[in-house]
């Protein structure tokens, strides 16, 4: 029991030293780790989520994958290797579509985080997608459909958000340097606060078709801490189409 | 026109569930109100006096579920009368309809002269690709109409979300008094600050990039519209759902559309992903046709 009123005790300390404006505490009204605002990372992983040198316009970065190789299958690094060398017209992400998971989660664009008891809500800034991640037990619907999405599944272990996600397409890549997979991609995601403003990201990626094992990226996502902080709008699509209409 | 018409069947797809619900659902009563915008609006305002929501877990009314509209068409805000030549279009015919403008009394948009030309089945309709068939946002209030919706009043009540499965559209309306975007910001869908009075969210939105229709007849505002929009419950299952919009930049006053929110109660229904762009194959066609994109809104530099 007095165990119980310190843990309360400590957390009502940290919601005090929390930026009382945004009302954050540590816990949701179900109890629940909060894990509600805007965050963002800080890395390179939108350009190459290994380790990458510098390149014109694109800082240099360590690698987001741990051990930093990726087990492709003979066949698929081959793939792999043309994609970046046609990353230019190749990429998805020119053609102003839907980034996919987890790609849009280290786009270099915030998104926020909603709770309610039944779901925790991903809003992002980035092409205004938006994640359902059911949290009220329900299982991934019947098959096959493919998502740009996928379809995400969470609950808790411990304090713990664990997303099972399925139902991809096979047309999203993972990083600007044409690192991708196919439709048979299955992720699990561990999404834990490391304290108010610092959430641990965790992503393991299976996919037979073109993985030879299971392997896991890590990162870190930070608070927007701004005080007038919000996700805007950058819809890829329209601005391409608005660039083309300009042209003509 | 065989153009603009295979645009329509594109659009016509992707409002498969607006459709449905128009041809579906057409109830004499809604909500134990009448199904006509106006008679349902005077009913709605009346029954809201002696209804009480029910409250979310934190005491707001709670309006958390999903919702199609009701009372609503695509075609015009205005209506849809029986001369309308697109009545007996082979290929997707329009339907007569009431007007949802409730105010003013002719239930028209008080359009200054110079815009009932562009908006109205004209120069929008007939020379711009529909926004929302290029696979932009339907717009508000327009998203409300089409497909299925979700609120959400997260933990906090800081925020309360309205995802659209249309577009995969999502508006985030801040319930935590926060100040407005700065002018030179527009976006889509408006910033939208939300509050409660009484049992009704009202809705305060501006900063609208002005890209958007009401309508597939092009009717329109600009990036000067502000948009409050009110939801009440009537009962569990009905939401009245009223829309003020004015733009003094192209109408005489402001004007006011209602229609009504219906709880989807499938069991077990989830919204689902609309992607749009990566699926479009129609809007090549119909800008080689002719057609241009609306981005070079014809009311620039008004």
């Amino acid at each position: 029991m007095r165990k119980v009123f310190t843990s309360a005790l400590v957390a009502a300390l940290f919601s005090l030293a929390a930026d009382r404006a945004s009302a954050q505490t540590a816990r949701t009204s179900d109890g629940k780790p909060n894990l509600q605002g805007v965050w963002q990372v800080l890395n390179t992983a939108a350009w190459d989520v290994q380790d990458h040198s510098a390149r014109l316009g694109i800082p240099a970065g360590q690698g987001v994958v741990v051990g930093n190789e990726i087990p492709y299958k003979p066949e698929a690094l081959a793939k792999k290797r043309q994609n970046f060398q046609n990353r230019a017209t190749a990429d998805p992400e020119t053609k102003g579509y839907l980034p996919g998971v987890p790609r849009i989660m280290y786009m270099p664009f915030p998104f926020q985080i909603f709770q309610t008891p039944e779901s925790v809500l991903m809003v992002f800034e980035y092409d205004r997608g938006v994640r359902t991640i059911y949290t009220n037990g329900t299982p991934h619907p019947r098959g096959p459909l493919n998502w740009w999405m996928g379809d995400s599944r969470g609950r808790w272990e411990g304090d713990t958000l664990v997303v099972d996600v399925v139902y991809f397409t096979d047309e999203t890549w993972l990083d600007r340097a044409g690192n991708f997979h196919s439709d048979a991609l299955h992720l699990v995601e561990r999404y834990t606060l490391a304290d108010l403003d610092h959430m641990n990201y965790e992503v393991t990626l299976e996919d037979a078709n073109v993985f030879t094992s299971p392997w896991t990226m890590r990162m870190v996502l930070y608070r927007r801490k701004e005080p007038n902080v919000r996700v805007l709008e950058y819809d890829p699509g329209r601005l391409m189409d608005e660039a083309e209409a300009a042209r003509h | 026109m065989l153009m603009r018409n295979s645009g329509l069947v594109l659009a016509l797809a992707i409002a498969a569930g607006a459709s449905l619900a128009a041809q579906d659902g057409k109830p004499k009563t809604v909500g134990g109100c009448p199904a006509e915008p106006a008679a349902f609006h005077a009913c709605a305002l009346d029954k809201a006096k002696t209804f009480t929501p029910p409250r979310s877990r934190s005491g707001k009314p709670d309006l958390q579920g999903y919702w199609r509209g009701q009372l609503a068409q695509s075609f015009s805000v205005e209506g849809v009368s029986g001369s309308e030549p697109l009545v007996g279009s082979s290929v997707m015919p329009w339907q007569i309809s009431p007007a949802m403008i409730v105010d003013p009394p002719d239930r028209k948009i008080p359009y200054q002269a110079w815009a009932i030309p562009i908006g109205r089945i004209g120069v929008n309709y007939h020379q711009y690709v529909d926004p929302r068939t290029a696979c932009g946002s339907g717009g508000v209030p327009r998203l409300a109409l089409q497909d299925a919706s979700q609120i959400l009043q997260p933990d906090g009540d800081q925020f309360l979300v309205w995802l659209h499965e249309d577009h995969h559209v999502q508006r985030v309306i801040a319930m935590n008094g926060r100040p407005p975007l700065g002018t030179d910001i527009k976006v889509t869908n408006g910033d939208s600050r939300g509050r409660w009075d009484g049992n009704t969210l009202v809705i305060d939105s501006a900063n609208f990039n002005g890209y958007n229709w009401f309508d597939d007849s092009g009717n329109f505002y600009t990036d000067t519209v502000h948009i409050v929009e009110r939801l009440t419950m009537i009962d569990r299952d009905t939401i009245h759902y009223e829309v003020r919009v004015e733009d003094p930049k192209v109408y005489t006053r402001p004007w006011t559309l209602v229609w009504a929110l219906v709880r989807e109660k499938e069991p077990g229904f989830e919204l689902l992903e609309e992607a749009c762009r990566e699926g479009q194959r129609d809007l090549d066609t119909l800008l080689q046709s002719g057609m241009k994109y609306y981005f070079e809104k014809p009311w620039q530099g008004r």
